[in-house]
């Protein structure tokens, strides 16, 4: 029988100020398809959680009746070094994970926002990546195995524990980032890498956005091996961060190299203060002041990046809207940017910067807003290509809407 | 709709010299690269060859309102039977649409058609300093689109990662004849990832018009080693201790020594005829780590036992020990007149006792089975040797295949690597999933095409498609209805 757990995250937790009356906490895959077909029949709303580090990702449900949390579906569930393949639970601690691969020299690739309190299946459903997106790509090449518990009151699973796979649909990918609008993810496999020997970061400061953008244009051009490349703006101050991995040898020359290259006004960290500097990058995805900021995050084609941020600042300027934060990733396109409204903000305002957005970038996803600015918005930006097929998916896999409703794009 | 005016109305899309009708001109596409005899086949109504999207999405809206099947097809190297026709129906060949429409040098994409050739593309963008990674052994001849369908692997997909990898972005003709672009050029777009369940979905959920891919840079130093060893086990060995020493080779390649006595005959690519195993191992990046990690490499080999490394840098050494490898399946005719390839994956660390055992079928099923495989991501392919003029052979070789997948399975292995499913392994889907893991990938190609008409027949069961999808639907009627029923 379904078990009413407590757990200490899901107790504090809303969603865009909604609470639930209830909270489950499933033992395992089985026991939780069985909460989701139970709630299914009852017209009952579940909002699946993890670690609760993204659950300002969504449009605001339309309601929430059930939380189940995945912190019963922990652990590591098989972990092979030397095949380089791991398969661990959903509501496993994204840093529990890490540090058990660390033991082995081993990692997953990875820096996403929410740092180590993320869980495995949160990071899956939300396919959230961060700066080492530049060099290691994201959860979507790591992930080759998943398990699945759906409304149905079905648990499938797809995929395995091998590096290639064709056998059937490519179902992992299919879940990854769907935010459990098709079941609520219960266990993934992956494939695991070395962890580099050793590690440097550069930081650079310039005078100008131009100058800072143009700084990292030329290293990327140049194709320096890096690990990352961000360029980032707090307050109106410009700088650049490049991440360096690799061999002890290949780590320094590069170095060498990008030092001779960077202004003068720079500096570099090596091995442990260079990790704890990104780290902290990572945890700032925040917004500064959540009452009055909206955290946005734009992704346009990557020789467009510096148009697009510096794009962003003007008409965001022009709207009378401050942006105190702002990172951009010229190797990949994306832009994260904190959009500070002051006493003007109102759900107006933020539609209208979102459709400002719209026209700047090709993707606009609103991260983390004000609930009530939130009202009628699809955060999610425009309605993608082949919705109708979306919609089928939606269909197939949760007909009663019961995971997340209206919370994934277009409303579904 | 009669056979006569289907075929006018083809002509009329696509122009008269791009249909064949002929049973002359269509007795080729009843086949593709797999073994005769190992998949069913029946003759297609017609060919067409578009050269734009909308004769694509034109030809599927006459095949909707023909209701005949659409089954889309490149080179024809597949393996599983991916490109064969079931229920005839209208085959459409993409391989005149074989433009480069873009290369961009800053975002590192290509824009290809389908049916440009997988080699091509890399040669193309070769002078620009980028390559498209995924590199399976029929890259002369095989197409993206194919790729894209099937997912392909290759050697280099150790470090570089599969087709799906490298895909970005698809224009696809969905079974109602709408156009659509999935994923793009930026990252972060909405919805569910259509563009990762679209590629390895067999040409079942729709066909793929343009590819949007990423480029790879092209290395600054590529070294290829050669390490013969007296047996498997202990070039298998040798393999696990390079990936536990951190250093994730470009590929990592095995062959046993039918293999050799094959291939150094022919290409004289200097593998050691008495050698029970050769590893070929490639390992690329900057020039300085390059050449450590190659001495790392050779020493562990020698550690493990290799009776010698050779160390090729110069392309021209490098290519001659790559050709006895990429050429393998050309020179087994010196061995057999026939052989089935087979594809399976099991996890590395099983790779010696699965090798035991695929030897044990040899012996139990007195067929010759040759292993050349890519032993760094544990993907076997153990190639049969037979004469298919001998009455039975043929049987021998599917009995043996179904046992070696078996014991691949049984290890937590997978049905097939990098070959797909299509109707070759379709029976042996049930040996991995349930009727439950089905009926979810039964709920994706529903919701692609419900009426079935994309290359029906491949992946599910046979028999499986109408009555399960109908289950699914009123499991799903009936919890709107809210009657749940576990």
């Amino acid at each position: 029988m379904p078990s009413n757990g407590h757990h200490p995250v899901t107790d504090t937790l809303t969603i865009d100020g909604y609470s639930a009356s209830d909270v489950q906490t499933p033992g395992d895959a089985f026991e939780c398809a069985l909460m989701l077909a139970e709630a299914s029949s009852l017209g009952r709303a579940v909002t699946p959680v993890g670690g609760g580090t993204a659950l300002d990702l969504g449009n605001l449900p339309e309601r929430v009746d059930l939380m189940i949390s995945t912190a019963g579906l922990s652990g590591i569930i098989d972990y092979e070094p030397t095949d380089l393949v791991l398969s661990v639970g959903a509501g496993a601690r994204f840093g529990d994970v890490q540090a058990v691969l660390a033991e082995h020299g081993q990692r997953l690739p990875l820096d996403p926002p929410g740092g180590p309190d993320a869980t495995i299946g949160g990071l899956i459903a939300t396919a959230r990546s961060g700066p080492l997106r530049y060099s290691a790509g994201t959860l979507r090449d790591l992930l080759i195995g998943i398990s699945v518990a759906h409304p149905s009151g079905t648990v499938t699973k797809a995929g395995g524990m091998v590096v290639k796979n064709v056998s059937g649909y490519d179902m992992p990918r299919l879940y990854l980032g769907s935010l459990g609008t098709l079941g609520i993810i219960t266990s993934a496999n992956f494939k695991v890498l070395p962890r580099p020997r050793a590690e440097a970061t550069i930081l650079t400061r310039h005078e100008t956005a131009d100058a800072a953008f143009a700084f990292a244009s030329r290293l990327h051009v140049a194709r320096e091996p890096m690990a990352a490349l961000e360029v980032v703006q707090r307050e109106g101050d410009w700088s650049v961060a490049v991440r360096i991995e690799g061999r002890d040898q290949t780590v320094e020359m590069v170095r060498q190299r990008i030092s001779a290259e960077a202004p003068s006004d720079f500096s570099s960290l090596d091995s442990e203060a260079s990790a704890t500097w990104w780290a902290d990058f990572v945890s700032l995805y925040r917004p500064q002041d959540p009452k009055t900021s909206v955290l946005v995050r734009c992704g346009v084609r990557p020789k467009d990046t510096a148009t697009l941020a510096l794009g962003i600042i003007a008409a965001m300027a022009n709207a009378g809207v401050t942006v105190p934060y702002l990172a951009a990733s010229p190797g990949t396109g994306g832009v994260l940017a904190e959009l500070s409204f002051g006493a003007n903000g109102s759900a107006q305002t933020m539609a209208e910067a979102q459709s400002l957005l719209l026209e700047l970038a090709d993707a606009a996803t609103i991260v983390a807003a004000p609930p009530p600015w939130k009202r009628g918005i699809d955060i999610w930006g425009r309605l993608p290509d082949g919705f109708d097929v979306m919609e089928s998916l939606r269909q197939q896999f949760d007909p009663s809407r019961t995971i997340n409703p209206g919370r994934f794009a277009g409303f579904l | 709709m009669n056979r006569e005016i289907l075929i006018e109305k083809l002509q009329a899309i696509v122009g008269r010299d791009a249909v064949f009708s002929r049973p002359a001109d269509l007795l080729v596409y009843e086949y593709d690269g797999s073994v005769d005899g190992a998949v069913d086949t029946a003759m297609p109504s017609a060919v067409a060859l578009p050269t734009t999207t909308q004769q694509v999405a034109d030809i599927v809206q006459l095949a909707r309102l023909a209701g005949l099947p659409v089954v889309a097809r490149g080179a024809g190297t597949g393996l599983s039977g991916g490109a064969v026709p079931q229920n005839g129906g209208i085959i459409i060949s993409l391989t005149r649409m074989n433009r480069v429409l873009e290369i961009d040098e800053d975002d590192r994409t290509a824009l290809v058609e389908p049916g440009v050739i997988n080699l091509e593309l890399s040669e193309e963008t070769l002078p620009y300093g980028y390559f498209f990674a995924p590199d399976p052994s029929s890259q002369k001849a095989c197409t993206i689109g194919g790729n894209v369908a099937e997912n392909s692997g290759g050697p280099h997909c150790l470090k570089y990662g599969v087709t799906t990898n490298h895909i970005l972005g698809l224009e696809v003709v969905l079974p109602d004849g709408r156009i659509i672009w999935t994923g793009g050029r930026a990252t972060g777009g909405s919805g569910y990832d259509l563009t990762g369940a679209l590629v390895g979905s067999e040409g079942m959920l729709g066909i793929v018009t343009k590819a949007l891919v990423r480029l790879t840079p092209t290395p600054e130093a590529t070294l290829v080693l050669l390490a013969p060893f007296g047996d498997i086990e202990s070039a298998s060995h040798a393999t696990s201790r390079i990936i536990a020493a951190g250093i994730v080779p470009a590929a990592l390649e095995m062959m046993d020594n039918l293999t050799i006595q094959a291939v150094e005959p022919a290409y004289h690519a200097g593998y050691p005829m008495d050698a029970g195993a050769v590893l070929l191992i490639e390992i690329d990046g900057i020039t300085d780590d390059v050449r450590s990690t190659g001495e790392e490499i050779a020493a562990i080999c020698v550690e493990a036992g290799a009776t010698e490394v050779r160390i090729a840098t110069e392309k021209a050494e490098r290519e001659l020990l790559w050709k006895g490898r990429k050429m393998a399946l050309g020179a087994m005719g010196r061995l057999a007149p026939n052989y089935y390839l087979h594809d399976t994956v099991v996890p590395r660390s099983k790779l010696p006792a699965t090798l035991k055992r695929v030897e044990e079928i040899s012996h139990d099923f007195k067929l010759p089975i040759a292993n050349v495989f890519h032993a760094g991501d544990g993907n076997l392919h153990p190639l049969m040797l037979f004469d298919r003029r001998t009455p039975g052979a043929t049987e021998r070789v599917l009995e043996a295949s179904k046992e070696i997948i078996t014991y691949c399975v049984e290890v937590g292995g997978a049905l097939s690597g990098e070959h797909g499913i299509g109707t070759e392994k379709r029976g042996y889907m049930t040996l991995v999933y349930t009727a439950d893991d089905l009926a979810a990938m039964a709920g994706l190609k529903n919701s692609f095409d419900p009426r079935g008409m994309f290359n029906p027949e491949k992946i599910f069961p046979k028999g499986y498609m109408c009555g399960e999808v109908r289950a699914l639907r009123m499991q799903a009627m009936a919890q709107k209805l809210g009657i749940h029923a576990l």
